[in-house]
C-alpha cells in the first residue's frame, strides 16, 4: 500500500484541494462504480430483501417474513412436511463437491513441481495442461458427454479393466450412483491446469538458496518439501483452496451442461436448485432465499479455510 | 584412486538423474494425454463422415477426412451469425472492461482521498460471494432497464449481455497492482509540468501497465467468449446467441447428430486456442500477478 505524497489533500489549499481530488478520483472511478453498483451491489441488497418475499417479477414482491426459509428447512408453517427434498439434495451434493478441493490442490501442487524444471519440451506440457482451462463449459460438457457415452472411450477402458459389463454398458452419467463422481472428475480435469500455473508461480517465488542450503545440511527431499517448499507455498495454497472451495460449493456450469440435475435428481447442486427455482419455476423469492443460504455456507467455508491455512502466513 | 571414485559417483549421479527424468516424462505424458484426448477425439469425429462414432478401440486419426460436417452445421444453425455475435460481444466487452478497470484503478493506486480503502475492499470482498445468486436480480434489472425491448434490437440485447461483465474485480485488482509499481516521482514531475490527471493516466500509467493490460484483456476475452449462461437466460432471439450459447442450443436440438455438433464445438474453440497460443506468455503472467500481488 504505497500512497505517499500523491495529490495530498493535507497540503495548503485545504478544502478546495480536497474537493478537487475527490472530483478527479471519483470521476475516474465513476463508470466502474455505477455499473458495479447496478450489477453487483444492488443484487446483494435486493436479493437479500427478495429472500423474505414472494416474487414472480410480474407483480411487486410480497413480504412473507421467514416463510421461504421455513419451506427450505421444513420448520414453522412447513414443520409437518420436512425440508425441501431437492434443496437438501442440492446442498448435500454441493458439500460433497468440496471433496474435490483437496484432491485438486494435491494434484496441481504435484504437477507444478513436475513442470517446475528446465527440461526439453516442458513448455509443451504446461500448455497442454492449460488448454482445458480456456475451454468453455459448453464445449467441455459436450466433449465429456461423448467421453462418458455408453460406448465411448471411458467405458472402453472400464470394460477392459473388467469394471463394467461389455454386454450391457451404460454411461457413468446416467447412473445415479456415479453421475456426481463423473462430473467431479470433469471439474478436476478442467481446473488442474489453472491451479498448476498459480502454484508454479508460487514455487518460483520461493528462495532457491533456502532449499540448496537444506540439501547441503543433509536434508532429504521429503524434508525439504515439508519444511521449506510447503510452508513457502502457504499463501498460494490459501488463495487456491479458497477459490476452489467457493467454486465447489456454487458448482453449476458442469451440471447444467452435462446432466441438468439428473438422473433422478442425483446431481442437483445448491446453485442448480437456485437456478431451477428461479428460471424454471419462476419462484424468485424462494430462489433468492436458497441463494442466500448458499452465500452464507460459502462465506463460512471461506472463513474456515482462512483459519485452517492460518491466514496464509508463512510462519 | 580419488579420481576414479569421483567418476564413479558422478556416473551414478547422472544415472539417477536420467532415471528421474524418464519417470518425470512418463507422468507428464500420461497427464498430457488425459488433458488433450477429449479435444483430439472431438476433432477426429468432426472430420469423419462415415463409420461408427464410438468404436473400440477409439480412433486417433480420421479415415478419409472431409469438411462435410462443417458445411452441415453451417446449414443447421446460423453459426456464422453466432460467430459474428461472439466477436462483437467479446470485442466491446474486453475494450470497455479494460477501459473501466484501467480508469478506476488509477485513483485507487495513486491518489489519497477519503473512502479509498473502503471502496477497494468493498469491491474485493464481492469476489467471495456466489455471483450466480445475482443472476435473479440482474435478470430483473436488465428487464427493468428496458434493454430487452424489441425496439432496441441487437444493440439492447448485446448491451444487456456485456454490461454485467464490465466491472471486473480481478481486472481492477490486477491494474491496481500494476500501477502501484509505477514510481510516484514520475507522476509528481508530470504534475509539476502542469499535466492533467487524465493526461498522466493516458501518457504514463497506461504505457507502463501495458503487459498487465494485455494479460487482463486475454483473461477477459476467454471469459466473455466462453460464457453461455447469462446469454441463454436473457436472450429471446436465437439469432443473437453467441457461439457458446448457440452450441448448447445445437447440441440440444441435434443431439443425435454428433458429427455436426462436434464440428460446432471445434468452431467455438479454435479462436480461443489461436489467441491462447499467440499470447500464452501474457496469459500466464496475468495469473501469476494475481498470486504474487
Amino acid at each position: 500500500m504505497s500512497s505517499k505524497g500523491i495529490v495530498s489533500p493535507a497540503r495548503a489549499g485545504g478544502n478546495a484541494r480536497l474537493a478537487r481530488t475527490l472530483l478527479i478520483a471519483y470521476g475516474f472511478m465513476l463508470p466502474m462504480l455505477v455499473v458495479k453498483a447496478v450489477y453487483t451491489f444492488w443484487p446483494i441488497l435486493f436479493g437479500t430483501y427478495l429472500a423474505f418475499t414472494e416474487y414472480n417479477i410480474i407483480s411487486p414482491p410480497k413480504w412473507v417474513g421467514l416463510r421461504n426459509f421455513e419451506e427450505l428447512f421444513g420448520f414453522g408453517a412447513f414443520a409437518g412436511r420436512g425440508p425441501d427434498r431437492d434443496f437438501w439434495y442440492g446442498l448435500t451434493n454441493s458439500l460433497k463437491y468440496v471433496l474435490v478441493v483437496p484432491i485438486i490442490q494435491v494434484f496441481s501442487i504435484g504437477l507444478a513441481m513436475l513442470v517446475n524444471r528446465q527440461i526439453p519440451a516442458i513448455g509443451f506440457f504446461r500448455t497442454a495442461y492449460y488448454v482445458p482451462v480456456v475451454t468453455s463449459f459448453a464445449v467441455v460438457g459436450l466433449m465429456w458427454g461423448w467421453m462418458y457415452n455408453a460406448f465411448g472411450p471411458v467405458n472402453f477402458i472400464l470394460t477392459r479393466l473388467h469394471l463394467m459389463n461389455p454386454e450391457n454398458p451404460s454411461s457413468l452419467l446416467s447412473n445415479p450412483a456415479t453421475a456426481l463422481l463423473a462430473i467431479m472428475f470433469v471439474t478436476l480435469w478442467k481446473g488442474i491446469g489453472y491451479y498448476m500455473v498459480l502454484y508454479l508461480a508460487g514455487l518460483q517465488s520461493i528462495d532457491r538458496s533456502l532449499e540448496e542450503a537444506a540439501v547441503m545440511d543433509g536434508a532429504s527431499r521429503a524434508q525439504v518439501f515439508w519444511h521449506i517448499t510447503l510452508p513457502g507455498l502457504r499463501p498460494v495454497i490459501l488463495v487456491c483452496s479458497l477459490l476452489s472451495t467457493i467454486s465447489a460449493i456454487k458448482v453449476f456450469d458442469e451440471i447444467f451442461v452435462m446432466t441438468n440435475g439428473g438422473p433422478a435428481g442425483s446431481t442437483y447442486s445448491a446453485m442448480f436448485f437456485v437456478y431451477s427455482a428461479a428460471f424454471q419455476n419462476f419462484r424468485y423469492g424462494y430462489a433468492a432465499a436458497a441463494g442466500l443460504v448458499v452465500a452464507v455456507v460459502s462465506l463460512s467455508f471461506g472463513i474456515i479455510n482462512f483459519r485452517l491455512t492460518r491466514g496464509g502466513n508463512a510462519s | 584412486m580419488v579420481d576414479l571414485e569421483l567418476t564413479r559417483i558422478r556416473a551414478r549421479k547422472r544415472q539417477r538423474a536420467l532415471l528421474t527424468n524418464i519417470l518425470v516424462y512418463a507422468v507428464l505424458v500420461v497427464v498430457a494425454i488425459l488433458s488433450i484426448y477429449p479435444f483430439l477425439w472431438t476433432f477426429v469425429t468432426s472430420l469423419e463422415t462415415s463409420g461408427g462414432i464410438f468404436e473400440f478401440p477409439p480412433k486417433l486419426i480420421p479415415e478419409a477426412p472431409s469438411w462435410r460436417n462443417y458445411a452441415a452445421v453451417l446449414e443447421l444453425v446460423p453459426i456464422a451469425r453466432q460467430f459474428l455475435n461472439s466477436v462483437i460481444i467479446s470485442f466491446f466487452g474486453v475494450f470497455l472492461s479494460v477501459l473501466f478497470c484501467t480508469l478506476a484503478a488509477y485513483p485507487l493506486a495513486k491518489m489519497e482521498f477519503p473512502g479509498r480503502n473502503f471502496i477497494f475492499y468493498a469491491i474485493l470482498a464481492t469476489l467471495v460471494l456466489p455471483n450466480e445468486a445475482g443472476l435473479i436480480v440482474n435478470y430483473v434489472t436488465t428487464a427493468k432497464l428496458g434493454l430487452l425491448q424489441p425496439e432496441l434490437g441487437a444493440f439492447g440485447q448485446f448491451a444487456a449481455i456485456i454490461l454485467p461483465a464490465l466491472p471486473s474485480t480481478v481486472g481492477l485488482f490486477l491494474m491496481r497492482q500494476a500501477y502501484l509499481s509505477v514510481p510516484t516521482e514520475l507522476l509528481e514531475a508530470a504534475r509539476m509540468d502542469g499535466a492533467s490527471e487524465l493526461l498522466i493516466w493516458r501518457r504514463i500509467m497506461l504505457p507502463l501497465a501495458m503487459p498487465t493490460i494485455a494479460a487482463f484483456s486475454i483473461l477477459q476475452f476467454v471469459a466473455i467468449w466462453n460464457s453461455f449462461l447469462w446469454p441463454v437466460i436473457i436472450l429471446r432471439d436465437r439469432e443473437l446467441y453467441p457461439l457458446a450459447a448457440g452450441l448448447l442450443d445445437l447440441a440440444g436440438t441435434f443431439a443425435t447428430n454428433t458429427r455436426a455438433v462436434s464440428a460446432g464445438a471445434v468452431i467455438q474453440i479454435i479462436p480461443i486456442l489461436v489467441i491462447f497460443f499467440i499470447f500464452q506468455r501474457y496469459f500466464m503472467r496475468g495469473l501469476e500477478g494475481a498470486v504474487k500481488g
